[in-house]
């Protein structure tokens, strides 16, 4: 799960006329595909979130992320205009590249509409401008993003079935029933395209997660922040797990799956999950302190995670609102690396605002 | 030199020292016209530079700017633009000149999408007054954010609701925040595109978008193509041409207070002109001296030019300390258009700039400088042997006339006035009135002569006295002369053409204003009007036996230019004139022909539509062709208007909405009668305005009178100038002729008899400057009237004599000269007769 | 004392032939075949009728004027062919000038008068003071050069234009008229002072005078006639 998120506009709720009734999130609506590779309008947010390692043809290890959010807004929404602000979309793209030892990222936002941007239901395909992201017929998603310092131009092959998160797809968030989201992944995506910096081309490849996700209830009063991981396992596993944390830094909620390489899905109960940070690095654009190394007990699996870099931080203040750390880590095994993903740290630059 | 430069320093403090009330005159002619121009320029420059900063905020990093009229365009063409490949950002912008209904006054609201704003127009995007939670008060439907000038000038804070008034109804906003990165100059407020579609009537219609473009694209070329692309009266326009659109709105204007400023800065250098001509007269024998003891001509002439440039210099920095405090006044009590009208909705602060500053330093130097440099050439080239002896004054001032040169200045100033407009400027017209005036000033002395060569032989003593010296000695006559004709023509023109204007201008609001009463959805803005049921309502109003519609928009016709109004009424195409103040005969055109249209005389200058020609007008983003059927008057409208019949622009836009109404009444209903049905019965008709036409005329005359209220200052200076001129010219000839007085004192004449004979010669030589400046002032005035003013600003208007006004002018003039002859010739004589005569200066 | 004035042997001045005319309306011959030769240090008295055309000859030898015919010459210099700066600049540094009506400069005090000279030929202000006070001692207005022209009377503005002709040490003094304006008591004085003034300078000098009297305190008297400049009867004969 994740990403809980796009803060912006999920806040100062009822203060408007008419504001919108958003659909809950219940256990009894099983997902049907390829309707729910598609936007969910009637829900507060949702968000397609790609997370990944690249590898250059001279060997250089890179990771990636592209995220589509989507947000329909507490607003009055009787406004015949057609710029009224009924769908939002936001878009981030990120490059980590050890080389560079920051983040490079770019951010988006736009009202839906005019054909500028748009979110299909009958399957995946949102895009902001020139920034898509769609599923085509055969099931490869195609991502492409120009920003100021680099392109992404990649195809995302699913190798594996998709994994539906909680009880088929219904992913609770808190000890309430209505704080869930419906959410599903895809682990083990197969990439292939070109990164272009500095107008130089370099093919890459690599393996990539998918999340999409869409729910309608805010985080609960009591959580501050969460620390999310997920990890395509060399052996063809796929590890994810999330810990919500409240404003004493302690555990709020906790949950995780653990598809092992045979295909069979272990679902992480609260208590099989644990987060220990073993090393901290702080922003020095935020003075905030991220656990940038963690040892993470999921199921009985004992695995420290290493970030690719320490920098990879996010600021996100001009779009969805959120300053947090996404970035690439290995997952290792009594020193050796059993696999590779990425890790998401909210909340510690002051509590997510949602 | 040094020494040389400290005996210049001497004797010009000698002289000076000496003569203080002569130097002031100087130095208070000059600053005065220093004075003048720099205020307005200070003034035009704040204007200008909190305007285009204005128009910088608003800009943003737009490379091009879509515009269209005021009613908008249809937005679908911004997907269109968005998508172009050279387009990297576009932004859309929905805007309202809304009218404050509490506040009384007008608003401009921007509805924009902050998200494409923030890439293209960031000083748009609202900073929501709560530090986290406000943000999606940037889309909310009632938010409105205001530029810190307009919190400040409504006093509201956020949190703060502000009315705004839609057709008849009005519309509650919410003030959710600020827009702290506009200037502190600039009246606006901002809300989310969707909400401002919706909440202020403008659904499916954009006013403006704003493009960032691709790096690399070329802006101009782009624009080019993008004139295929774009709707009929939408244009491209870059941010140069908006901000050329913005200073041309003025520009005829400034320049016009500009040049009378520069007549103050020329009377300025005139007056030092007399002064210093009667003062190196005076001291003739003085300057011969000091070329006898071995001063060269070209010491003396620098010494006597240092003269003039110091009055000059200290005149300047008088006039600088002068024009900075008028400046800042002007500024505080009548806004930056000097009550042009130009600037609305800017408050400017002022800037001197240090180039402007030496530039008006230096022009007041140099009126100096010239002033003093005919009789210092002069003083140069006399033969100090003859110079050292009395009596050789006249033949100095012979010298300083060149026959027949008058006549041919004059002859070339009419030749100009047949010339056109420079870059729109009546650069030509302001050259014939100055050659004008130096030719008639050339002139005068040869007029004098022969003037005061038919003066009869008379019997009186002072009589017979005053007359010898006029014919005697014209040359002396002709620097008083040829002050008072400078002063009285300026005055007299400018006091002919000002009249001519304001009657024109109340003759034209009695033609345009037929009906008794007038309706108007608000008093401001375009947000407001009366809708198909408002109309119907209206006519069945008891007492009200006929109603004519109106509807104004505006047509965008050059982005160069501003927008031309359109004006949709009722007018009977075979009777135009008894709606229109028509100019010349208007066409009547066939059932087949194209709608007839008929335009203001702005429209011929700037657009060339000449009767009888057929033109295209963007209509409801169509072009449709129109027959010029006719020129109509407009003092309004500078840059232009055009009306059509009512009925043609609601066949072409399906729009039957108006602003205005006029109503003709039925016997026995009142105006207030009606007014006051009306507004009970109509939705909404407390927030209609009910003009009766004496209403509207009273408040167009005060507006026109505001306006005009810097000519009349200049006015006032040209007067005092003037006096001050007369007055100096005859104080000081009284002194050079104090032996004079003494001779004639010692041959028994009475200090009475002297006296009368003082007054006669000022009183005549006045009175010849007033009939010469008479009919000088009707010239320039005719130059003002049929040149200047249709080259500037695109109107004529009819010649209208102020014979009272000039009369009166006239009168005082002559008896100020009478007077301060006398009071001079009496200071001169209160010295020993026997030691004026013994001295042999 | 000055280079010039110890060559003897050629004159400071010498006017040949000189002749003047002026055009108003009809020619009017003014000044015919003058000749004149004058030493350094030689004070010369010029007499003649009124309109016989003594200012004029003045006139002439200053430059300020320019001769029809003849040749003037001071030092070796032709006078009458230079242009007016040239000779500007020559009476600037080498002559003085002293005028029946004074000329004196109201507005100026009475020391700023003495040193226009000095100005005029960029003496240093030190040097100048100094001078202009010494030359104030020597006509009796010592300590008086900061009063006004205006509370003078006739014979002292008289004096402040000795003082001024002289201050510069001119080689050559022209007087024209100089007490016509005074009392004979102190026309008396100023003659005396005058001549005291010229002798002490060593300048040559022309005083210009129609008073038999005054011609008398002078070393040479001519008298200038329709013809020229002819010799005087001695000024013994003519006295009192």
């Amino acid at each position: 799960m994740r990403r809980l998120l796009p803060t912006l506009l999920l806040i100062g709720l009822s203060a408007f006329a008419a504001p919108p009734a958003y659909p809950p999130v219940t256990a009894d609506q099983p997902m049907h595909f390829p309707r729910d590779h598609g936007v969910h309008p009637d829900y507060r947010s949702e968000w397609w979130y790609i997370t990944g390692w690249l590898r250059t043809e001279r060997g250089d290890p890179l990771g990636f992320q592209v995220t589509f959010f989507r947000s329909r807004p507490a607003l009055d929404e009787t406004n015949p205009s057609r710029f009224a602000p009924k769908q939002l979309l936001f878009a981030h793209v990120a490059l980590s590249d050890p080389a560079t030892g920051h983040l490079q990222y770019e951010q988006r936002g736009a009202r839906a509409g005019f054909g500028l941007a748009t979110a299909a239901e009958n399957d995946t395909d949102v895009r902001i401008d020139n920034w898509a992201l769609r599923r085509d017929a055969a099931g490869l998603y195609h991502a492409r993003l120009v920003t100021a310092d680099f392109t992404l131009d990649l195809v995302l092959n699913p190798r594996q079935a998709l994994l539906l998160q909680g009880e088929n797809g219904y992913s609770r968030k808190g000890p309430l029933p209505d704080q869930a989201s419906f959410y599903y992944s895809q682990p083990q995506l197969v990439v292939a395209g070109t990164v272009t910096r500095h107008g130089r081309p370099e093919r890459v490849t690599g393996t990539a997660w998918l999340d999409h996700e869409w729910a309608s209830a805010p985080l609960a009063e009591q959580a501050v922040g969460w620390d999310w991981v997920g990890l395509n396992l060399d052996d063809g596993g796929a590890l994810m797990a999330l810990q919500i944390r409240d404003k004493t830094g302690h555990r709020f909620w906790a949950g995780g799956s653990w598809r092992h390489a045979d295909g069979s899905v272990q679902h992480l109960a609260p208590d099989a999950i644990g987060f220990q940070p073993l090393r901290r690095w702080t922003s020095p654009r935020t003075d905030a302190a991220y656990p940038v190394a963690m040892r993470l007990q999921a199921g009985g699996l004992t695995l420290d995670l290493a970030p690719l870099m320490d920098d990879q931080e996010l600021d996100s203040r001009a779009t969805t609102g959120a300053v947090y750390w996404e970035g690439a880590v290995t997952a290792q095994s009594a020193g050796k690396t059993v696999g590779r993903g990425y890790l998401e740290l909210t909340g510690y630059a002051g509590r997510l605002d949602y | 030199m040094s020494t040389l430069r400290s005996l210049t320093l001497t004797l010009l403090a000698g002289e000076i020292g000496a003569r203080p009330w002569r130097a002031l005159i100087g130095v208070l002619a000059i600053a005065i016209g220093v004075a003048m121009g720099y205020a307005v320029q200070l003034i035009n420059h704040a204007a200008l530079t909190e305007f285009s900063r204005t128009a910088g905020s608003l800009m943003g990093n737009a490379d091009l700017e879509i515009r269209g009229p005021r009613g908008g365009f249809d937005e679908t063409l911004y997907p269109r633009l968005a998508r172009l490949p050279e387009v990297a950002a576009a932004s859309p912008v929905v805007e309202v000149e809304a009218w404050l209904p509490a506040q009384r006054q007008t608003l401009k609201l921007l509805g924009v999408d902050v998200f494409r704003a923030a890439q293209v127009t960031p000083g748009l995007v609202g900073r929501p007054a709560q530090p986290d939670g406000g943000r999606l008060n940037l889309l909310a439907p009632d938010a409105l954010f205001l530029s810190p000038a307009t919190l400040a000038a409504l006093g509201l804070q956020a949190g703060s609701t502000l009315t705004v008034q839609l057709g008849l109804k009005t519309v509650r906003l919410r003030v959710a925040g600020a827009l702290p990165a506009l200037g502190e100059g600039l009246r606006l407020g901002v809300m989310d595109i969707g909400a401002a579609q919706w909440q202020l009537d403008r659904l499916g219609l954009l006013q403006r978008i704003d493009l960032r473009l691709a790096p690399g694209v070329d802006v101009d070329a782009f624009a080019r193509t993008l004139h295929d692309i774009l709707p009929a009266g939408v244009v491209a326009a870059t941010p140069r041409d908006t901000l050329q659109g913005t200073s041309s709105l003025s520009r005829a204007y400034r320049v016009n207070l500009n040049v009378l400023a520069l007549v103050a800065l020329f009377t300025g250098a005139f007056l030092v002109f007399s002064t210093q001509a009667l003062s190196v007269l005076r001291r003739r024998s003085q300057l011969a001296l000091l070329r006898a003891l071995g001063m060269t001509r070209r010491e003396l002439l620098r010494l006597l030019l240092t003269e003039g440039a110091t009055l000059g210099f200290f005149g300047a920095l008088l006039g600088l300390g002068l024009g900075l405090m008028l400046a800042a006044a002007a500024l505080r009590y009548a806004g930056g258009d000097l009550g042009g009208g130009y600037f609305d909705g800017v408050r400017p602060s002022l800037h001197p700039e240090p180039l402007a500053t030496l530039l008006f330093l230096a022009l007041g130097i140099l009126a100096a400088t010239l002033g003093s440099l005919l009789p210092a050439w002069e003083a140069a080239h006399a033969r100090p042997a003859q110079a050292l002896k009395a009596g050789d004054e006249e033949v100095a001032l012979r010298r300083l006339h060149i026959p027949w040169s008058g006549l041919a200045t004059i002859a070339a100033a009419l030749l100009l006035t047949q010339a056109g407009p420079v870059g729109e400027l009546p650069v030509f017209g302001y050259l014939a009135i100055a050659l004008l005036l130096v030719g008639a000033i050339i002139a005068m002395p040869q007029l004098a002569q022969a003037v005061f060569g038919r003066l009869p032989l008379a019997r009186r003593l002072p009589v017979q006295l005053a007359f010898a010296q006029l014919v005697g000695a014209p040359g002396r006559a002709a620097i008083g002369l040829a002050g008072i004709l400078a002063s009285f023509s300026l005055m007299a023109s400018m006091v002919i053409m000002v009249a001519s204007f304001r009657q024109s201008v109340d003759d034209w609001l009695g033609a345009i204003l037929p009906a008794p009463l007038y309706l108007r959805a608000t008093p401001g803005g375009e947000a407001g009007y009366f809708t198909d049921a408002a109309q119907q309502r209206i006519v069945a109003t008891p007492g009200v036996n006929r109603a004519e519609f109106l509807r104004t928009g505006q047509l965008l016709l050059d982005a160069r230019r501003p927008p031309v109004a359109l004006l949709a009424r009722q007018v009977d195409p075979r009777h135009p004139g008894r709606r229109l103040p028509l100019v010349g005969l208007p066409l009547v055109p066939g059932p087949e022909e194209s709608a007839p249209i008929w335009v203001s005389e702005a429209m011929v200058d700037l657009y060339g539509f000449r009767s009888g020609r057929l033109v295209a007008l963007p209509i409801a983003g169509r072009s449709v062709t129109f027959l010029v059927a006719g020129v109509w008057r407009d003092y309004a409208r500078q840059y232009g208007a055009v009306v059509m019949q009512l009925n043609d622009y609601r066949r072409l836009t399906h729009d039957r909405r108006v602003s205005d109404a006029a109503l003709w009444l039925t016997p026995g209903a009142t105006p207030a009668l009606v007014a006051q049905r009306l507004r009970r019965q109509l939705a909404g008709g407390e927030q209609v305005q009910y003009l009766l036409p004496g209403e509207i005329h009273a408040v167009s005359m005060s507006i026109f009178d505001r306006s005009f209220a810097i000519t009349y200052l200049l006015e006032v200076v040209a007067v005092l100038v003037g006096v001050i001129g007369i007055a100096a010219s005859f104080s000081a000839q009284a002194l050079a002729r104090t032996r004079e007085f003494g001779v004639l004192r010692h041959l028994g004449v009475t200090r009475r008899q002297i006296s009368a004979m003082l007054a006669l010669e000022g009183g005549l030589l006045a009175l010849l400057g007033v009939t010469a400046g008479l009919l000088l002032g009707w010239a320039i005035a005719l130059i003002l009237i049929h040149v200047v003013n249709p080259q500037s600003f695109h109107w004529s208007m009819d010649l209208m004599m102020p014979w009272r006004s000039l009369a009166l002018l006239a009168i005082a003039l002559v008896a100020a000269a009478a007077l301060t002859a006398l009071f001079s010739g009496r200071r001169a004589m209160s010295g020993s007769a026997v030691r004026a005569v013994k001295e042999d200066w | 004392m000055d280079a010039h004035a110890s060559d003897a042997a050629s004159p400071v001045l010498s006017l040949s032939a000189v002749s003047k005319a002026y055009h108003n309306g009809r020619a009017r011959i003014v000044l015919r075949n003058v000749d004149l030769a004058l030493q350094a240090g030689e004070y010369v008295a010029i007499m003649g009728e009124s309109g016989v055309g003594k200012s004029t000859l003045l006139n002439l030898i200053a430059g300020l004027d320019h001769p029809d015919g003849g040749r003037i010459a001071f030092e070796g210099q032709d006078v009458s062919a230079m242009d007016d700066d040239d000779a500007t600049l020559l009476r600037r540094r080498a002559m003085g000038f002293v005028f029946q009506a004074f000329h004196v400069l109201p507005h100026l005090s009475v020391a700023q008068n003495v040193a226009l000279p000095l100005r005029l030929n960029d003496v240093a202000h030190g040097a100048a003071d100094l001078r202009v006070a010494a030359m104030l001692a020597e006509v009796g207005l010592a300590g008086r050069g900061d009063e006004r022209p205006g509370v003078l009377s006739g014979g002292e503005l008289q004096r402040v234009a000795i003082a001024r002709a002289l201050v510069h040490r001119p080689r050559l003094l022209l007087a024209d008229e100089p007490t016509g304006n005074l009392d004979p008591d102190t026309a008396a004085h100023v003659l005396q002072l005058l001549r005291e003034r010229i002798r002490a300078s060593g300048a040559a000098a022309i005083l210009v005078t129609h008073s038999a009297r005054a011609a008398a305190t002078t070393d040479r008297i001519l008298r200038l006639t329709p013809d020229g400049l002819v010799p005087d009867a001695p000024p013994t004969q003519i006295g009192p």
